[in-house]
């Protein structure tokens, strides 16, 4: 039945085809009633879907982080790079609103590292991540990589709703921002496959229920991987470093 | 925020429905904006309400947003609720954690044009 006016003529047709609306209405009104039921993300995660396929056709495993400004994501990175050189091949895209600082660090490291900017928005999404990785297909040894990081734009809130095409998303708060995050911002949360609560050494400066965090967010999402660590002692990086190499040879022995 | 870019996704998409179907004006649209799909309500009709005035098929155009409800499923007994805002805990065995499904999408539902 027509929603805009009650009349019992079928005006639920998709519009994949040519149809003409000349059909005798008993109303003079001209207007039309189109359902649609799209998703308004189906062009980001059709582009998404397609990133996917490409980093498995490379045998990439691609991981999105996810934080607010400033809670260590590239200095987790440039420890990750350290702690993995020579085991694990790793490739980088460095989200941020201006600046290729980020990149600069990474590079620093000796991996290749694309830098996005996105001129003001506060989130990657899937057409840049494929504008971005054919670039880093062209950098030194960007054509043979196991692991993709893609670091998203800090903030905690809008790259939630972006998928990328990665395989894991991992959500970063460190001790100084506060125990309530997950609470407060879920969408990350629900969304993740890992929490990371990092910067566990400034722990004694600021209160940080640890295990009340982590509840809270298992609470969101009880399929969340959780751990703790701090970069800049090293602190609880093994089990961080295991999930890494659990990942890669959980790929190399599905995607041979 | 990125209700801007969502919604600027949004229009797109109304005006090439304009085209398909030869239409001059966009008269109402109805978005239905999942709870867990993490977009601000708020913030999103303010988008709506500026980014349509700059295009003459949307200017007129009344936003109408529904929030149909998530299904939680208990992690214990298996049951599933349908809640717009996440339960404390499973109505029938009190255990607290419950997986959400579903809820997080953002759609275009309907839209009248003339
Ligand atoms: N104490 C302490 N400081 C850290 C740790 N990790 C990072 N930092 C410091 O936190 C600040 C921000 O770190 P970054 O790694 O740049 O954070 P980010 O998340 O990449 O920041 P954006 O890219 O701007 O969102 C820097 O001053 C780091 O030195 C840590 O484990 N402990
Ligand atoms: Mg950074
Ligand atoms: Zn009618
Ligand atoms: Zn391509
Ligand atoms: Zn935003
Ligand atoms: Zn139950």
């Amino acid at each position: 039945m027509c929603d805009a006016c009650g009349c019992d003529l079928t005006h639920t047709h998709t519009h994949d085809h040519d149809h003409d609306h000349d059909h005798d209405h008993k109303h003079t009104h001209n207007s039309q009633v189109i359902e649609v039921h799209q998703n308004l993300l189906a062009a980001n995660d059709a582009i998404a879907s397609g990133n996917k396929a490409h980093f498995e056709a490379k045998g990439i495993v691609a991981i999105n982080l996810i934080s607010s400004p400033g809670s260590g994501k590239t200095t987790l990175l440039e420890k990750t790079i350290e702690r993995l050189k020579g085991t694990i091949r790793i490739g980088v895209i460095e989200g941020d609103i201006e600046t290729d600082r980020d990149a600069q660090r990474i590079r620093a490291k000796g991996v290749p590292v694309i830098q996005l900017t996105t001129g003001g928005a506060c989130h990657l999404d899937a057409a840049q991540i494929h504008k971005g990785f054919h670039l880093l297909e062209h950098e030194p040894g960007g054509d043979k990589l196991d692991i993709l990081f893609i670091e998203n734009v800090g903030n905690l809130v809008c790259p939630a709703t972006f998928d990328l095409g990665e395989h894991q998303r991992v959500v970063l708060v460190s001790v100084p921002e506060g125990p309530d995050k997950p609470s407060k911002y879920p969408k990350a949360f629900i969304s993740s496959q890992v929490f990371v609560i990092s910067k566990t050494d400034l722990l004694p400066y600021f209160d940080f229920p640890v295990a009340e965090a982590k509840a809270d967010a298992l609470h969101l999402n009880p399929r969340l991987q959780v751990m703790d660590l701090s970069s800049t002692t090293g602190e609880g990086f093994d089990a961080w470093i295991e999930y890494l190499t659990s990942l890669h040879s959980k790929n190399q022995s599905t995607g041979a | 925020m990125h209700e801007m870019s969502l919604v600027q996704g949004l229009i797109e998409q109304l005006v090439a429905l304009a085209a398909e179907h030869d239409k001059q004006r966009i008269l109402t649209v109805t978005v239905d904006i999942g709870p867990l799909s993490g977009v601000a309500i708020d913030s999103f009709q303010f988008a709506f309400d500026i980014l349509s005035k700059e295009n003459n098929l949307t200017n007129e155009a009344s936003l109408t947003i529904i929030n149909s409800p998530a299904t939680f499923r208990c992690v214990q007994c298996g049951h599933e609720e349908s809640a717009a805002v996440r339960p404390d805990q499973c109505s029938k065995c009190q255990e607290s954690l419950l997986i959400p499904e579903g809820g997080d999408a953002i759609t275009l539902n309907q839209v009248e044009l003339e």
